[in-house]
């Protein structure tokens, strides 16, 4: 019956398919059927054109599919990280989110240790010896520990 | 349709591709850090966005929040250095700052941060007195959060806070510190009440002794005046007879004749006319009266000569001192 159907639908069979994982994806989004959806699509276009062809049998049509849906998912993947621009960086980066900040010495700096306020939160810092009260400035952060400097 | 072997391979290569992408494809969501393992061990950590592993090979391992999280630390007993048994509970926030040592260096974070924390808020508050326990909530606070935020140091996250949130004494307890506090007021309403009569009772008595002193004086500067003005009255009577005598000295002696008789008659008149007298006071010596009366005849002889020879020119003679009404002046009793 599904051949039948297949048959009967001829090359508009992709596009279904493509549609209806875009869909899916659309649904459950998790950035997986989209790719599949696409490459669907893709053999869907090649279909019409090739439908008559004496190569374009399903098999053949399956193997396009499966290689398209893999380039599709490495070109969707340069695509997004090409355009990963975010306004906010820092998000979920707690220390990183912190440089540039001015503050207070809440504990002297010894042995390149000391303890500085932000954000009603104490953070350990490294940094040249210095007395406590001093202003600083975060320099840098690895992720626990700020790097300071006096300013 | 008969499936040839050809057509079956196609079908599980197409097949297996969809499995390979499932596997390949992470799309790790914001707020959240996948680690990856290939083989069992970790190798690197998948930022958010759209992720491609290496199936087969690499898996992910944990899937770690990295928001900051809210932690109930339950009620639990502290005895206070004092040996109050007080109950208390708290809260405490972490956050996730190196998803690897979160996920590898510790077994259960959530379970390891808390009971972290309720073994510090033990210590912290367990070193205190109850009443410094009350009061000093910001240095429990504080002294919490450097003792647990160092303490989780090596499982990479971040204790950003934590909140005592409740400290409650048991009901006796209690009971005896609200006492405590009444006590402590009426004390004060007391002590105040009492300093509150003393300086009014201060303030009357002062009013009274300045009133006596007043009073007092007044009483001294009326009796200096009053001498004052007998020794004025005095000088002027010493000055008057003086002057009388002088005059007398100089002139005739019937001139206190003069005044003798005046006096006299203006008594007897004084006594005449007094309307509530029932008593007429006649002088004691009638005779007096008559001897003055010829004393006031001398005086006219005296005065006007012998030019109107009276009917019966009354002999002239020296009123004896003795029989004189009293007209010493120091026995009128000064004017007050």
């Amino acid at each position: 019956m599904l051949t039948r159907v297949v048959a009967e639908l001829g090359p508009w069979t992709w596009w279904i398919v493509g549609l209806a994982l875009l869909a899916a994806e659309m649904m459950v989004p998790g950035f997986f059927l989209v790719w599949i959806g696409l490459a669907a699509l893709a053999v869907g276009v090649l279909s019409l054109l090739l439908w008559n062809a004496t190569f374009w049998i399903w098999e053949t049509q399956l193997i396009v599919f499966a290689i398209l849906a893999v380039a599709a998912t490495f070109l969707g993947r340069r695509l997004t990280l090409r355009h990963d621009a975010t306004d906010e960086p820092f998000l979920n980066q707690r220390g990183a989110s912190l440089v540039g900040r001015t503050a207070t010495l809440l504990e002297p700096i010894a042995e390149g240790r000391g303890r500085i306020r932000i954000d009603d939160t104490i953070w350990r810092v490294t940094g040249p010896n210095l007395p406590i009260g001093t202003q600083v400035k975060v320099v840098a952060s690895n992720g626990r520990d700020l790097t300071v400097e006096p300013l | 349709m008969i499936l040839g072997g050809f057509d079956i391979v196609v079908i599980a290569l197409v097949v297996f591709v969809i499995l390979v992408l499932f596997a390949g494809i992470k799309t790790v969501p914001q707020g959240y850090r996948y680690t990856i393992e290939r083989f069992g061990r970790y190798t690197r950590t998948l930022e958010p966005g759209l992720n491609i592993i290496t199936p087969f090979i690499e898996r992910i391992g944990a899937r770690m929040n990295v928001m900051e999280q809210v932690l109930d630390v339950p009620t639990q007993e502290v005895i206070t250095r004092d040996n109050a048994s007080v109950a208390a509970d708290a809260v405490a926030f972490y956050q996730v700052l190196n998803a690897a040592q979160a996920a590898y260096q510790v077994s259960n974070l959530e379970n390891a941060v808390l009971n972290l924390t309720m073994t510090n808020i033990r210590s912290v508050m367990g070193s205190m007195d109850l009443d410094e326990l009350l009061s000093n909530r910001d240095a429990i606070n504080d002294r919490l959060l450097r003792v647990v935020d160092d303490a989780v140091q090596p499982w990479g996250i971040k204790v950003t806070r934590i909140e005592i949130k409740d400290i409650r004494p048991p009901t006796d307890l209690v009971d005896a510190m609200a006492r405590q506090m009444k006590a402590e007021r009426e004390k004060r309403a007391q002590i105040l009440e009492a300093e509150g009569s003393r300086n009014a009772q201060i303030l009357r008595a002062e009013g009274a002794k300045q009133s006596a002193i007043l009073e007092a004086e007044g009483q001294r500067e009326a009796a200096f005046r009053e001498a004052e003005a007998r020794e004025r009255l005095a000088e002027a009577e010493a000055k008057a007879t003086k002057m009388v005598s002088e005059a007398i000295a100089a002139g005739d002696v019937q001139a206190i004749n003069y005044f003798v008789a005046q006096k006299y008659t203006e008594a007897l008149s004084a006594i005449g006319t007094a309307g509530n007298s029932k008593i007429v006071l006649m002088p004691m010596e009638a005779t007096s009266i008559i001897g003055s009366l010829s004393g006031i005849g001398a005086i006219a002889k005296e005065v006007f000569g012998d030019g109107n020879s009276p009917p019966s020119p009354p002999r002239p003679r020296q009123v004896p001192p003795r029989t004189t009404p009293p007209v010493n002046p120091f026995n009128q009793a000064p004017e007050r």
